[in-house]
């Protein structure tokens, strides 16, 4: 064979096998799970319904999972309940997972009417009676969010025959919600009629569930009603360290313009409830402003993190760390990468970022796959066996990423979990010329964590849940035998 | 031979042509007479989405000049309800490039451009050195994404608002928007 030949051949041959490599990392029905140090212990399909907040909770001698849901898609606005036999507009599932490997599926609550972020019940939180301070002891209540129009809260002691307990209505949104289930304060993600943004906090006394109490409103000035000029970005979620730490973290925008505010909790309780500037100013301690390129989705607090490397200096040997993690919204990397963010408050009024992380792209050839590509959610557990050691990161079609924290200033990846997809799982378009080019791919939206060290993952594009637990080195992280 | 038909025919229709010449001459919109585009370099620094594009008019219906800036914010909308009301014309028409204090001078109205619904909104702009501006926010939406102007000048918001539809109006303009929220 000649050079020129041989070059001919080469050349084809390299031309015909480099789409063959980029396209195999398309997933396809019956491929298997990609892992690393995370193995599959059992799943449930949900009932092919789009996920959000998975919250897990010991209820008695049982464990049950709790996962709200986006409203239907343009093809199924509303899809089949077996057990009902009925068509259902997306709600929330309540799953007993007391053996994670044979999920049994208890109950759908449906939710509001309406496709995607208009409808459903996307999140949920869960407080023992027994813990608020003026609850029913043998209730164990379910708050969670109805479409974008109220908050509920239900008697979920008997998981699968849920109460109606209140509604919390006349609103224009809600999202991501925090309940303190000692105190019984909520920081409810409410679009109160009369305020300029989609979303901003409503935080009430649900101490005792059955009749709650209103607090006050919040936001950033700006935002409030009557104010002129520029509107600050709207809220994402808030998670509180309740009495004790005495802050709250609010993280604002999602995937842009994003926005850490530090804030004193018992100001913010006991201070001037009147929605004026200086009231609002009042309970801040400080901002973290990020770049208009990321958004705040989680922030999620460690404080008191001992720093190994800072071990032996006199000062600074704890820091004070928020995790910070953006949502990726558009799919196929259309948009800045969204990622996650360690920034140290230790010094309040001058937070800095300190490290990042994200999913190598190359990896996976993620942004080929079809879908989101980027951060999401983390876990919001407290409990022991992660906190300040472990983080889990939905990473939409690069599934979970379990992260190696315990020194923030320099996280590390120690093992992942991309569950397969399958007949439910729903397409992901984008406009080529026109005309929606679809892709099918796994969208990990959220992640939680129970107690017992497993780790709970559900699908955006109605792949179901996906309960993991971790192996080999990534369990040493966590101290886990 | 009585010869005052033909005087009158011949006036009748020598007005007539005049007539029609006059018209066909003259503008049926005084702002269409001297409004002159020119597109100029997107003016602010990066921020969260991609610049569009820019224009301004000079010419006696643009009385001191009208900019105007317009550009694509993708995934940025309710994909349901799109541009629901005037709150979410204040938040995201892109004035606060132009400044921070801006106050809405009336309620908004409904309107449509390339086919895409949404609203606009008239505010008095407080500029840098001081000047106030009338403003005109315009945001309409396709699906989960947003087409958003927002066009100022020294003349009154109603000027502004009737030249900056006008510009949004033109084919070229709305050929390019289309293509824009696709993310072309």
């Amino acid at each position: 064979m000649s050079g020129r030949l041989k070059l001919a051949a080469g050349l084809s041959i390299f031309f015909l096998v480099t789409p063959g490599i980029a396209s195999a990392q398309q997933q396809v029905i019956g491929a298997p799970s990609e892992a690393l140090n995370m193995k599959l212990v059992g799943t449930s399909d949900l009932q092919a319904r789009s996920a959000y907040q998975p919250t897990i909770h010991h209820q008695g001698d049982r464990w049950i999972a709790y996962i709200g849901h986006h409203g239907g898609s343009d093809e199924i606005p509303a899809p089949l309940n077996p057990q009902t036999g009925k068509a259902e507009p997306n709600g929330t599932s309540i799953v007993d997972v007391t053996d994670p490997s044979q999920p049994k599926y208890l109950r759908h609550l449906p939710g509001q009417e309406g496709k995607y972020e208009s409808g459903g019940a996307q999140m949920v939180r869960i407080c023992d009676g027994k813990s608020l301070p003026k609850g029913d002891r043998n209730a164990v209540y379910m708050l969670r969010t109805f479409g974008g129009e109220a908050h509920e809260i239900w008697n979920v002691a008997d998981p699968a025959k849920p109460v109606l307990v209140t509604r919390i209505a006349g609103l224009k949104d809600t999202h991501k919600n925090w309940w303190e289930c000692d105190t019984g304060i909520a920081f409810l993600v409410s679009g109160a009629p009369d305020w300029r943004t989609r979303r901003m906090t409503q935080v009430y006394d649900l101490s005792d569930p059955a009749h709650p109490q209103k607090i006050r409103d919040f936001g950033l000035p700006g935002q409030e009603p009557g104010s002129t000029g520029a509107v600050p970005t709207e809220l994402h979620g808030p998670i509180s360290t309740g009495p004790s730490g005495n802050r709250v973290y609010f993280g604002y925008g999602t995937n842009k313009g994003g926005i850490l505010q530090i804030v004193d909790r018992d100001k913010l309780l006991s201070g001037p409830k009147e929605p004026t500037p200086d009231n609002l100013r009042l309970p801040e301690i400080a901002r973290l402003p990020m770049s208009a390129f990321n958004g705040a989705h989680t922030t999620f607090p460690m404080p008191g993190m001992p720093i190994a490397e800072f071990a032996r200096d006199k000062d600074g040997k704890t820091r004070d760390i928020v995790m910070i993690v953006d949502e990726a919204i558009l799919n196929e990397c259309n948009e800045p990468r969204q990622m996650v963010w360690f920034a140290d408050v230790t010094v309040e009024k001058a937070p800095m970022m300190i490290s990042s992380y994200t999913v190598p792209e190359a990896s996976g050839t993620f942004c080929e796959r079809g879908g989101r590509f980027g951060a999401h959610s983390s876990n919001e557990s407290m409990a022991q066996v992660y906190y300040k050691k472990m983080a889990f990161i939905a990473f939409f079609n690069a599934g979970v990423r379990a992260l190696d924290i315990r020194d923030p200033y320099h996280p590390k990846e120690v093992g992942y979990f991309i569950p397969s997809i399958t007949a439910a799982t729903d397409k992901r378009c984008v406009k080529i010329d026109g005309k929606d080019r679809c892709k099918v791919a796994i969208q990990t939206n959220n992640v939680e964590t129970d107690e017992r060290g497993y780790i709970y993952i559900v699908d955006r594009a109605n792949t179901g849940l996906h309960i993991l637990e971790l192996t080999g080195p990534a369990r040493a992280v966590a101290g886990l035998p | 031979m009585r010869r005052w038909p033909i005087v009158a025919f011949v006036t009748l229709a020598l007005g007539i042509l005049s007539g029609a010449a006059a018209y066909q001459q003259a503008d049926p919109r005084q702002d269409q007479r001297h409004a002159e585009w020119h597109e100029i370099a997107w003016p602010f620094p990066r921020d969260g989405w991609p610049a569009g594009r820019a224009f301004r008019c000079r010419g006696a219906s643009c009385g001191d000049g009208i900019e105007i800036y317009v550009r694509p914010k993708l995934g940025f909308c309710n994909c349901d309800r799109g541009v629901a009301d005037d709150e979410e014309v204040d938040r995201v028409a892109d004035l606060d490039l132009l400044s921070e204090r801006f106050t809405p001078i009336q309620a908004g109205d409904v309107i449509s451009v390339a086919d895409m619904p949404g609203r606009s909104r008239a505010y008095d702009l407080k500029v840098t050195d001081g000047a106030r501006h009338a403003a005109i926010g315009i945001a309409v939406s396709r699906r989960c994404d947003l087409l958003v102007a927002v066009a100022h000048g020294k003349g009154d918001a109603m000027r502004v608002r009737r030249m900056a539809l006008q510009l949004l109006g033109e084919n070229e303009m709305t050929r390019w928007m289309k293509a824009a929220i696709e993310g072309q």
